[in-house]
């Protein structure tokens, strides 16, 4: 083979096969999987035509039965059946209580604090939950699309904690999944209508879910998306619309509230379709066993008033926090099924003084934004001048408990990630020679109010007298808007670190079993699985590599330097032909360790002719 | 990595006067080079590299849009010491302060929305006087020690300002 691939300037050093790569919405109420084809962002459908998945999963003592099947038979197996997992990811047992007043499950306790549901299965935790939703997306878009995935983009709310996105990515593991990067669903929902339309300016992204309240205020400008603040309610949704006709049901049919799972599902069942219904007719008939009634609009707009008014609320405070006036924003999106609600359009058009765009469907624009992200980073290029970025910031701010129970914020909200911020803390006691850190996610200033991230301990700091230490806490927030905390005492440098691995998440044991058993019941053989794995690693690095020596290989390397690259890349190319796992992955370790001064020259170059106002090509002219 | 200037990382000279459209400008081009997504296939040091370069990136642009913090870190680069907290020495603005306080409790116990959006405004207006000032100072070294005492203000106004927005979050309950 040879070591050196000639290619026009701007080719790939190889003809490129397109590598696939799929945008996920896993949403409260429903699913859906989009991908890029040619140039067209869509979502697919499955073998019926159908394209919304609802999320709805069934257990069966030997299948799992996922989508719409489910969600009919929920009320008649309650028990097994699981909807609306989303409200439950990332959540702690008493979280859920707090939350889930009508939620009909058994839960049982696991290793970790999460709550698991009790089924025909055995005990299934919402990760797992979510992880048969998301196999089953994965499926029908490797059929659909004719191939392996190299990765999807799942999308989160913005509003989501760490808790919450680290259960997500948990999920995507669990399903055989590479996630390439969760995305806060309303910037997914900016990226579908900003390159639809070209938009530029201020936009607020209004997105109301099956089960979650999203605002976020962002920025267009020439294909970089700013997010200027966000804001919301992670339990506050469509589900509670239906929650408050359910209400309004037993009250007027005089109803005792303690409703045994089946009535309570076909209750809600009942309310959801008046809701709909209500979306066009200015009534509608409803009747529960021999109880009949009329739900007007009317009636309908006041009963959830209460709740339009909690998100319009979020809404102004973001627009606060984005530091622009209400008449600074040039379109409002809607997202979310239940924006089809006209008493929501109403009052968000009233909020923002215009009309709210609602040209995409908004039950799609979600996954179609997401799948657009997704082709971008699994490495298909856009033309010059049509590559998105995405500037995010971190929806709740981070910082530790100091003296006296109080929160002292390292990091705001609304701060753009990645983000790193040091803190300098001391000892308050002679001799203290350790030091706990404890990591919080909140607003509030009282410890109590705010949600425990994490603790850990620093030993080892030299005894001095009180205030004497100097302690350097240092928060890193990566782009996806995950949390790592390390601590050092500045004098005799003892250091400890964490990454941040929310007490809601799964013990490793947990995850090790979980991933063991969906491996049996895939029928799928491990090593083959790992060995694969290795493969497409060792593939991408090679690419990467290739496509950095043909970019500035000359101009960044000296002669020996790059001879010792390649010898290294043409190991693993014959390395890949085999089958040796092991191999394959510590070669792949050492072409990464030759090519590491070559990366870092390679970013400064970057920075510096961006600096210069000028891209690489015309350095190099 | 030590952490370069702030300024220089934009390539600019330290000033207080800025072309703030210009450095958003400058700031989403050099973070469309430097953002981990750019990096999604690269190999693992060139991500951490990218993530650190992309912090500092941020870090820069936000203590640079916002004038109190780049008037107090034009100050800091100068080699001046500057706690947090100090006592002022400025009993003509102390007293404003004062005023400014009142008429914001005032606000509060009325729950006068309107008041507050008055409020605001003129809030803006001394901002934007103070903010002036302090570039004319800048520009003439004779006056160095104004300039940190006009930063003590920008840095009050500041806080007003985020009280300010405190309310108007109580007073929307």
């Amino acid at each position: 083979m040879a070591l050196l691939q000639i290619a026009e300037p701007g080719q790939s050093p190889q003809p490129h096969q397109r590598r696939l790569a799929v945008g996920i919405d896993l949403g409260t109420t429903n699913s859906l999987v989009a991908a890029v084809r040619s140039g067209l962002s869509e979502t697919l459908a499955d073998a019926d035509g159908q394209v919304i998945l609802p999320s709805a999963v069934r257990y069966h003592a030997d299948r799992v039965e996922v989508g719409e099947t489910a969600r009919v038979a929920a009320s008649g197996d309650p028990l097994n059946t699981v909807l609306s997992v989303k409200r439950l990811m990332g959540r702690g047992v008493e979280d859920v209580k707090q939350l889930g007043e009508q939620l009909p499950y058994r839960f049982v306790d696991g290793e970790s604090h999460m709550p698991f549901i009790d089924t025909v299965q055995g005990p299934k935790s919402p990760v797992e939950v979510s992880a048969d939703i998301l196999k089953t997306l994965r499926q029908r878009a490797e059929a659909s699309l004719g191939g392996e995935l190299v990765g999807a983009v799942i999308t989160v709310p913005a509003y989501f904690d760490e808790a919450q996105r680290q259960a997500t990515k948990d999920a995507a593991r669990l399903a055989g999944l590479s996630v390439l990067r969760l995305l806060n669903e309303p910037t997914a929902a900016a990226v579908a209508y900003g390159l639809d339309q070209q938009a530029e300016g201020v936009v607020a992204i209004y997105d109301l879910g099956g089960g979650t309240f999203d605002i976020s205020i962002l920025r267009l400008t020439g294909g970089v998306f700013e997010v200027l603040a966000t804001g919301g309610d992670s339990a506050l949704g469509g589900d509670d619309f239906d929650h408050a006709i359910a209400g309004w049901m037993i009250e007027q049919a005089g109803l005792s509230a303690d409703l045994d799972p089946g009535a309570q599902r076909s209750l809600l069942q009942a309310a959801c379709m008046a809701k709909e219904a209500l979306t066009v007719n200015t009534s509608v008939d409803l009747s529960h066993g021999a109880w009949h009634g009329l739900l007007s609009r009317e009636q309908f707009d006041a009963l959830i008033e209460p709740m339009v008014q909690r998100s319009l609320k979020s809404c102004r405070r973001a627009v606060r926090d984005a530091g622009v006036g209400l008449e600074e924003i040039e379109a409002v999106v809607m997202v979310g099924g239940s924006t089809r609600v006209p008493r929501v359009r109403q009052a968000v058009a009233e909020l923002f003084g215009r009309e709210p765009l609602t040209d995409i469907d908004p039950d799609q624009v979600v996954a179609i934004g997401a799948a657009i992200q997704a082709d971008t980073l699994a490495g298909n290029k856009r033309g010059e001048g049509e590559e998105l970025l995405l500037l995010d910031v971190i929806p709740l701010s981070l910082g530790l408990e100091t003296m006296g129970g109080l929160m002292e914020k390292v990091i705001p909200r609304n701060t753009t990630i990645p983000v790193a911020r040091a803190q300098d803390f001391t000892t308050y006691k002679d001799g203290q020679t350790a030091m706990m850190i404890h990591v919080l996610q909140g607003e509030r200033e009282l410890i109590s109010d705010c949600r425990s991230l994490a603790r850990f301990e620093l030993r080892g700091i030299p005894p001095m007298v009180a205030g004497a230490a100097k302690i350097r806490v240092t928060f890193q927030v990566d782009a996806d808007g995950l949390l790592s905390v390390a601590a050092r005492e500045l004098a005799s440098g003892v250091e400890a670190s964490i990454q941040v691995k929310p007490s809601y998440g799964l013990t490793d044991g947990e995850i090790a079993r979980m991933l063991r058993d969906s491996f049996q019941n895939a029928g799928d053989d491990k090593a083959a699985r790992v060995l694969r794995e290795q493969q497409v690693d060792a593939q991408r690095l090679l690419e990467a590599v290739e496509a950095a020596l043909l970019a500035d290989g000359e101009r960044l390397l000296e002669a020996g330097e790059r001879l010792a690259i390649e010898a290294q890349m043409q190991q693993l190319r014959e390395l890949m032909e085999g089958s040796d796992g092991l191999a394959i992955e510590q070669q792949t370790k050492r072409l990464t360790q030759v090519t590491d001064a070559f990366a870092a020259r390679r970013l400064d170059a970057t920075v510096k002719a961006a600096l210069a106002g000028r891209s690489l090509n015309e350095i190099e002219e | 990595m030590g952490s370069p200037c702030h300024f220089a990382l934009f390539d600019l000279q330290p000033s207080f006067r800025l072309d703030l459209e210009q450095l958003a400008v400058r700031y989403r081009e050099l973070a469309r080079n430097v953002h981990p997504d750019r990096f999604a296939d690269a190999s693992e040091r060139e991500q951490r590299l990218a993530l650190e370069h992309s912090a500092s990136l941020n870090e820069a642009y936000r203590t640079l849009k916002h004038a109190p913090s780049r008037a107090r870190y034009l100050l800091a680069l100068r080699g001046d010491e500057l706690p947090l907290e100090v006592t002022v020495q400025d009993p003509d603005f102390l007293m404003q302060q004062m005023h400014w306080r009142e008429e914001l409790e005032d606000l509060q116990d009325s729950a006068d929305l309107a008041g507050v959006a008055v409020f605001k405004r003129r809030l803006k207006v001394a901002q934007d006087e103070l903010n002036e000032s302090f570039a004319v100072c800048w520009d003439a070294p004779q006056r160095r020690t104004e300039a940190e005492r006009l930063m003590r203000r920008m840095q009050f106004l500041d806080k007003l300002s985020h009280e300010v927005r405190q309310l108007e979050e109580r007073l929307d309950d």
